[in-house]
């Protein structure tokens, strides 16, 4: 059986604290598109919250807040790594509307 | 020395102090983290060069089903872990009641989700059609990111009623539980970036 290996194990009582927080982060996203706030703004303000729903679960729903450091430090920034690299490509995203053929 | 010593000393003492069948899932969860996150720079990459983008949704009734879809995915989470901490206190029955409810909100999910699609394609949508007459893509990557979304859900419903059935009958342990569990809250974390990024952003 495996089990976690630092701090003490929280109880459903901590998950469901955990639940209703992140019932509450998607309540707010849709207030957010309702409010008719500008595109980017919403862009920003979505990315925010998906990342903090993200990092509550991953701390709580998977333990990672629970388990020896190493496996944070193992596996997360390498992830977070590639994701920046990836916006190498937004150049050429824009590039992509000049490049289409005239309508006939 | 025997093989059997030189396994023990490679393998004696993890760095990770978790067992390897979880550090495995990990392993697999960043690699399927940096699909979706591929995908989803994919896509936004295709809108943005996409003049003729066009956007599908209304907030009723389609953002309401989507919202419903992430409530209950989130709750899937939360009984997932009460199978957990039920399987860890070795208690057979209120595992497989907690893994059974996960099952159920997973299948509910999974309706509710093919059932938007369904009222997509009679719309005239498909992986290659806009009947907005804006670009294709919008579907192409719609269905796609879902799509892919939808396979690790029912993949994970299976996975569980397998755990479920074997912790049951003893053949399996909490560790399996566990790893399962893992997976499933993966699912959700996707979900978290999919419902803002693929549903909101595209509310007309």
């Amino acid at each position: 059986m495996t089990t976690t290996n630092t701090g003490t194990e929280p109880t459903m009582k901590v998950y469901v604290g955990v639940w209703l927080g992140m019932i509450a982060i998607v309540a707010i996203e849709a207030v957010l598109v309702r409010a008719h706030v500008s595109s980017g703004m919403l862009l920003a303000s979505l990315l925010v919250l998906a990342f903090l729903e993200a990092a509550v679960a991953l701390r709580y729903f998977m333990h990672l807040k629970y388990e020896v450091p190493l496996l944070f430090w193992t596996l997360i920034p390498g992830l977070l790594l590639a994701f920046i690299m990836m916006n190498q490509f937004w150049a050429d995203a824009a590039r992509m509307t000049t490049l289409r053929f005239p309508a006939p | 020395m025997s093989m059997d010593g030189m396994h023990g000393t490679a393998i004696g003492s993890s760095p990770f102090l978790i067992s390897s069948k979880k550090l495995t899932m990990w392993l697999f969860i960043v690699a399927d983290a940096a699909t979706f996150g591929a995908l989803l720079f994919g896509y936004g990459y295709l809108r943005y060069g996409s003049p003729d983008w066009t956007k599908p949704f209304h907030f009723s009734p389609n953002v309401i089903n989507a919202l419903i879809m992430t409530v209950v995915l989130l709750t899937s989470s939360l009984t997932m872990l009460g199978g957990v901490a039920a399987a860890r206190e070795g208690k057979r029955g209120a595992t497989l009641k907690w893994l059974g409810a996960t099952v159920l909100l997973g299948i509910v999910f999974a309706t509710l989700h093919l059932r938007e699609w369904s009222g997509m394609f009679h719309d005239g949508w498909s992986l290659s059609a806009n009947p907005m007459h804006g670009s294709v893509l919008v579907g192409a990557l719609f269905f796609s990111i879902t799509g892919l979304h939808l396979l690790h859900v029912i993949s994970g419903v299976i996975a569980i009623s397998v755990i479920a059935i074997g912790f049951q009958t003893g053949r399996l342990t909490a560790g399996h539980v566990e790893t399962t569990g893992l997976y499933w809250h993966f699912v959700d974390l996707v979900w978290m970036f999919v419902f803002p990024l693929v549903y909101l952003l595209n509310v007309n």
